[in-house]
């Protein structure tokens, strides 16, 4: 761009100057005061879904799991943080965060039972036990955030899915394929034997014996071998609901 | 005259009517005219007794009131029959201040007497009962729609077989008015049900504009995190420098958002983890000591949130100020296992000095002939058993011990 000298040329020189300006600006640079513009924007506007609908996401756990899936969906993560806004505003972070400590104690708990893996639907009925004072309805999508959550801890907190139920997992343990696939087996009755892995996967009786001993050495079944036709049975009592196998009462959570 | 329009209700020698068979009373309000505003040639039944049953609307005089007007009416009903329509309340700002009222409509014979509409005549006519009383307008409103809709007098008409009727009331009259009871109950909560749901539809609008807001911060959150990426590589002319963010700043701004900002080698990551970062730092020197140098980091979430009560961390926030540990001069480090744990540990608890007391331990002569376990270990070494076990597989990838 040619230079133009005179008034003219200062003016066309000073609109060249806001042109690289804004190009600039284009290019990755951000302005203090655009940042607090609209930090300032979305913090009043939180405020104001906050103080109609706050209420709505502590009573409706249906109203909560979609606020959820709405933010992931967006990008942003309301539980990343005590210190964002959706924590301070919402007041959301602390009942997360706090569910997750009574989940790891939980946990904890049921360990010297179920070896460190214990049954979703189970885990949340000892929540709701214990939260009986609490005004607030935990659901099962609850859990699941809190644990996800957990998950960066290390620890092995994760959940797996076997057949249609939701493990939650709660040691470093790692489950392979063929030992997801006999913990699915044992959702039937809550044990299995020997000849029962190798007649329904159709394995050979040392691949059986040698995940269902890894399995009894982690912790994860126990053998019962009281009964009269003298088969081993192993247990698993992440797949029976506790009340069956264990008095409730005996533990103390 | 008032018997014109609007059938007599037979008194009792006290004053009380007398009921229909079958009939019940569900409501009673003080204070009520009963007028037409469009029939100038209706009656106004001034401040009398409202009495609702299943059957009638009964309107009485109410006697103890000084009669200042020259007239006194009798008791008159409208039949619940003969009424066609129940008009919503008009709820505007006018109507917050006026005398709460309640409009219906009713058929009328040809020669202008309030019935029932058997096909013929299609005349109507608008009544309007104007609550001055203290009474709970809503409340009635909803019972008289129960009442109508019940239709107690059809089932009566129909000649029910009930038993002898005894105070006007049959085996039959009781089941009516139960069954318009319990359609009244399933139909007030079909209203609740969908008063519940508008209210909800009105969360979801505002749910979604918060979203749309919130979308935008993201793509701004993108330049940012362009910009912390890319270091100081990009030329920044001398006049902007000021006006540029900070990445400071844009840590801050991410956190406040809800965006995971990438933790840059330069900075320190947000302000508040900083500080955390810190505070953590004093707070795990006393449960270290108690668990033998080492402890999980979930456990070290569990107790300190324990601890704070309220304004708990996120799991989150705790592992990103222990990470920040290692630009600051702290006795402490976080350090994770080949297995994923996860472990705060002394910097003076190295590994180097745990494998040694392990060598010691496995080159015993009792320990050379069985080997020792991991609770064998965390007795000997004073740790948690899970804490012996990582330590063992770590010196076993080390080729130290076998297992």
């Amino acid at each position: 761009m040619r230079r133009r000298p005179g008034i003219g040329g200062l003016q066309t020189a000073a609109a060249a100057r806001d042109q690289y300006r804004l190009l600039g600006e284009n290019v990755a640079k951000i302005r203090t005061d655009l940042m607090t513009e609209q930090l300032a924007t979305f913090r009043s506007q939180l405020e104001e879904f906050a103080r109609k609908h706050k209420n709505d996401i502590r009573k409706n756990p249906a109203f909560r799991s979609q606020f959820h899936e709405m933010c992931a969906k967006v990008g942003v993560d309301p539980l990343a943080s005590n210190k964002g806004f959706w924590a301070e505003l919402l007041g959301i972070g602390d009942f997360y965060y706090e569910l997750g400590v009574q989940i790891v104690d939980i946990c904890l708990a049921t360990r010297p039972h179920n070896g460190g893996l214990i049954n979703l639907q189970e885990l949340c009925n000892l929540l709701c036990q214990r939260r009986k004072s609490a005004r607030e309805a935990v659901s099962e999508d609850d859990c699941l955030r809190a644990i996800s959550k957990l998950k960066v801890l290390g620890s092995g907190f994760e959940v797996i899915s076997v057949g249609k139920k939701k493990l939650v997992r709660s040691v470093p343990t790692e489950l392979n394929k063929d030992h997801n696939e006999i913990l699915e087996l044992a959702q039937a009755q809550g044990f299995v034997t020997v000849e029962e892995v190798e007649r329904r996967l159709t394995w050979s009786s040392g691949r059986a014996i040698d995940a269902l001993e890894t399995l009894l050495k982690e912790g994860l079944a126990m053998i019962d071998d009281g009964h009269r036709d003298g088969k081993r049975r192993y247990w698993f009592p992440c797949v029976s609901s506790l009340s069956s196998s264990v008095g409730v009462d005996s533990l103390k959570i | 005259m008032a018997g014109n329009y609007l059938p007599a209700v037979e008194l009792t020698g006290s004053g009380r009517p007398v009921f229909l068979p079958g009939e019940i009373e569900c409501s009673l309000l003080s204070s009520v005219d009963l007028e037409s505003e469009e029939n100038l040639n209706f009656p106004r039944f001034k401040s009398g007794l409202l009495i609702l049953t299943t059957h009638r609307l009964l309107w009485l005089p109410d006697t103890a009131a000084t009669t200042t007007t020259t007239t006194t009416y009798a008791a008159v009903a409208v039949p619940l029959a003969a009424i066609i329509h129940i008009f919503s309340p008009k709820k505007s700002l006018k109507s917050m201040f006026a005398t709460p009222r309640v409009r219906f409509q009713v058929s009328v014979s040809p020669d202008g007497r309030v019935a029932e509409n058997l096909g013929s005549g299609s005349k109507s006519m608008v009544i309007t009962l104007v609550m001055r009383g203290k009474n709970d307008c809503d409340a009635f409103l909803s019972k008289f729609w129960e009442a109508w809709r019940g239709r107690a007098w059809e089932s009566q008409a129909s000649g029910s077989t009930g038993g002898e009727s005894r105070d006007g009331s049959t085996v039959g009259g009781v089941r009516t008015a139960m069954m318009a009871g319990v359609s009244g109950i399933l139909r007030k909560e079909q209203e609740m049900w969908e008063s519940t749901d508008k209210s909800l539809q009105e969360a979801f609008q505002d749910l979604n504009a918060l979203m749309s807001k919130a979308k935008e911060m993201v793509m701004l959150a993108e330049k940012m995190r362009l910009k912390l990426l890319s270091g100081s590589n990009i030329q920044t002319s001398a006049t902007n420098d000021e006006e540029m963010g900070s990445k400071q700043e844009m840590q801050d701004w991410l956190l406040s958002v809800g965006i995971a900002s990438p933790v840059t080698k330069e900075s320190a990551g947000a302000l508040y983890h900083q500080q955390l970062s810190r505070q953590l730092a004093d707070f795990v020197k006393i449960p270290l000591e108690r668990a033998g140098g080492m402890i999980n980091l979930i456990d070290i979430y569990c107790l300190f949130n324990r601890a704070r009560g309220t304004e708990l961390i996120s799991p989150e926030d705790l592992l990103r100020a222990c990470s920040i540990w290692e630009k600051f001069d702290v006795p402490v480090m976080l350090r994770k296992f080949d297995s994923g744990v996860r472990v705060i540990q002394n910097k003076s608890h190295s590994d180097e000095e745990v494998f040694a007391r392990i060598k010691s331990l496995v080159l015993k002569p009792d320990a050379l002939r069985n080997g020792i376990s991991a609770s064998d270990a965390a007795m000997i070494l004073g740790i948690a058993p899970a804490m012996a076990k990582e330590h063992l597989l770590t010196a076993e990838s080390k080729g130290m011990v076998l297992h």
